[in-house]
């Protein structure tokens, strides 16, 4: 055969193969905080996959914890919890929820919902709230009931007086809710519609009610990586969503944050606060996650640029104009941690170097090598601002052959001022407390 | 017509091939209308026909091994052979490119992989779409295969 023929072959065939291996993911640590490092964007061939088996906990087996610490489970035995919620009685809500069946536009997307599904992505779900009740003390929930079920992949939960707000995926509906109910049968009342549809790529909708509970505001994830599928399907997304409560009235508060998909108002400041996951498959460096007080009224630039100016090529055609609008985030957590849950630490138990600042689980990456993420930090705060570099606090849920016992999701402080975390690979609600 | 073609009846791979190599020549039409749109689906048109034609290829690989098993190629085109496995090469990393996520998807790697596939295969395909190779004084083995067998038009 044509020799020259011959090495272009080999040459496309080596390119193919040899593109599986073109990472060199720096040190996290060289992204945290207001100036990461941003390192150019590349190009992959290979759409990058690199997940953490899904293997779940044995028996006594759970995460670790740092000095002072103390973890153990509240309650196992769930179907995919992805948040906690503390009632003011102490009773705890764990929201058992997962996405709809994704829709496959292209190979690509139906290969990246069979890998990921590995990764415990696509585990069932039980789509409904539960009630958990510990009447020891003991910090181990002895009661459960189910408050509300069938749901529409619910996410994020909020109590207002006598009103139980669960934003479900396509709609926030309201419940009326007494103190010490255990099982809620009245129909949800819809408050108002959010963005769903036949993609619905970041399904989850955070939810927080302002510390007056005039106001909701609702977390909305983009409907794509970076526009993909288009830009009519991201309306009203990619944006945090403010509601009043009175009159349903309904505005975009803030945009251009790909997946806000946790929200908290800071209790000093009573400034809301969002932990958002940025744009994938232009590096295991980029872009980084970040935790961000967010400005009325500001675009933080997805999908045309990351952290201020960065332009992201992808989105065409492009928005120079948005683009000198849009502002940086205030606190890079580094790239692919997936942040999805966070609680302000104010009222913890826990020592107090633990008690001024923002717990946040990371679920953890799936698109780079090594893993990044897989645990809950710790960012202290000084004067309502982040004030230092994310502490490990609960770790140890991966294997050492890398596979994932476990994954947090959502925290949530508990009435004794403990951690609770969803752990939805784990399906364990776990509480971590002082050690003594 | 060319000879090559002429005097390939009773074989399987030149059908195949001729329909893959469509598949894999069709993206530079939706590549260079996403170019110019940037509308969405264009490029997700282009990456199901790498997908299907890529798909269609194997088949035709397949026939090919086919009608050699059943002794129908006497003689293997080794620069054709080449080509159209070059072709396929540079479509199953055009697929790979297309699998990017909007604009980068085509612009500027995966419409110029496009256009190079498609121009081999248009230039291999001109003299149709068998790798059985042709002697000047005839086809190999044509008084094996005489030529009132059905022509295969692809």
């Amino acid at each position: 055969m044509n020799t020259k023929l011959l090495r272009a072959q080999c040459a496309v065939a080596a390119l193919i193969l040899l593109s599986g291996c073109d990472d060199k993911a720096a040190d996290p640590s060289t992204q945290y905080g207001a100036n990461p490092t941003l390192p150019a964007p590349q190009q992959y061939i290979l759409p990058p996959m690199r997940i953490a088996l899904a293997k779940g906990w044995g028996t006594d087996q759970a995460p670790s914890v740092s000095g002072g610490l103390a973890i153990k489970a509240f309650a196992t035995g769930f179907m995919h919890p992805r948040q906690v919620y503390t009632l003011p009685n102490g009773d705890v809500l764990v929201i058992e929820s997962n996405g709809p069946k994704a829709a496959v536009y292209r190979p690509k997307d139906f290969i990246e919902g069979k890998v990921k599904g590995l990764s415990g992505s696509a585990a069932p779900a039980g789509n409904r709230i539960i009630l958990l009740r510990d009447t020891t003390g003991r910090g181990v929930a002895d009661q459960r009931s189910v408050l509300i079920d069938h749901l529409n992949s619910p996410f994020g939960v909020a109590l207002v007086g006598n009103d139980l707000y669960v934003a479900a995926t396509d709609a926030l509906l309201k419940f009326p809710y007494s103190p010490g109910q255990t099982h809620i049968d009245a129909q949800g009342e819809k408050v108002a519609d959010l963005p769903a549809g036949a993609i619905n790529h970041h399904w989850t909708k955070s939810l927080v009610a302002s510390p007056d509970g005039t106001k909701l505001y609702v977390g909305v994830g983009s409907n794509s990586n970076i526009t993909e599928n288009g830009m009519a399907v991201e309306e009203g997304r990619a944006a945090i969503w403010e509601i009043d409560r009175a009159t349903g009235m309904k505005r975009i508060y803030a945009s251009g944050l790909r997946n806000p998909a946790g929200l908290a108002f800071e209790p000093t400041t009573g400034k809301l606060w969002s932990v958002v996951n940025e744009r994938d498959e232009i590096g295991p460096d980029l872009v980084p996650d970040y935790l961000t007080s967010v400005k009325e009224g500001a675009f933080y630039g997805w999908p045309y640029s990351y952290f201020g100016s960065h332009i992201d090529v992808r989105a065409q055609p492009q928005r120079p104009d948005l683009v000198a609008m849009a502002i940086p985030p205030d606190y890079a957590l580094s790239s692919h941690v997936a942040p999805l849950g966070l609680a302000f630490t104010q009222s913890s138990s826990l020592p107090a170097q633990y008690r001024n600042g923002v717990f946040i689980g990371e679920h953890g990456s799936w698109d780079r090598s090594p893993l990044n993420g897989y645990k809950v930090v710790y960012v202290p705060f000084n004067d309502g601002r982040p004030s230092g570099p994310p502490q490990d606090v609960v770790t140890g849920f991966l294997t050492s052959d890398g596979k994932a016992m476990g994954r947090p999701v959502g925290v949530a402080l508990d009435r004794t001022g403990a951690v609770l975390i969803a752990d939805d690979v784990g399906n364990t609600v776990w509480r971590v407390s002082s050690a003594n | 017509m060319a000879e090559s073609e002429r005097f390939s009846g009773k074989l399987i791979h030149p059908r195949v091939v001729g329909v893959a190599a469509a598949l894999l020549i069709a993206p530079v039409a939706t590549d260079l209308i996403y170019t110019e749109t940037l509308r969405y689906e264009w490029n997700n048109f282009s990456i199901w026909l790498l997908t299907a034609g890529l798909i269609l290829a194997a088949v035709a690989g397949l026939a090919f091994l086919a009608d050699m098993t059943r002794r129908r190629v006497p003689a293997i085109a080794w620069d054709r052979f080449g080509g159209f496995t070059l072709a396929a090469l540079l479509s199953l990393l055009n697929a790979f490119i297309h699998s990017r996520d909007a604009y980068t998807a085509v612009v500027p790697d995966g419409v110029a992989l496009s256009v190079v596939a498609a121009v081999i295969l248009v230039y291999l395909g001109w003299r149709g779409w068998s790798l059985r190779a042709v002697s000047r004084s005839g086809p190999t083995g044509a008084t094996k295969f005489p030529s009132h067998s059905p022509e295969v038009h692809s």
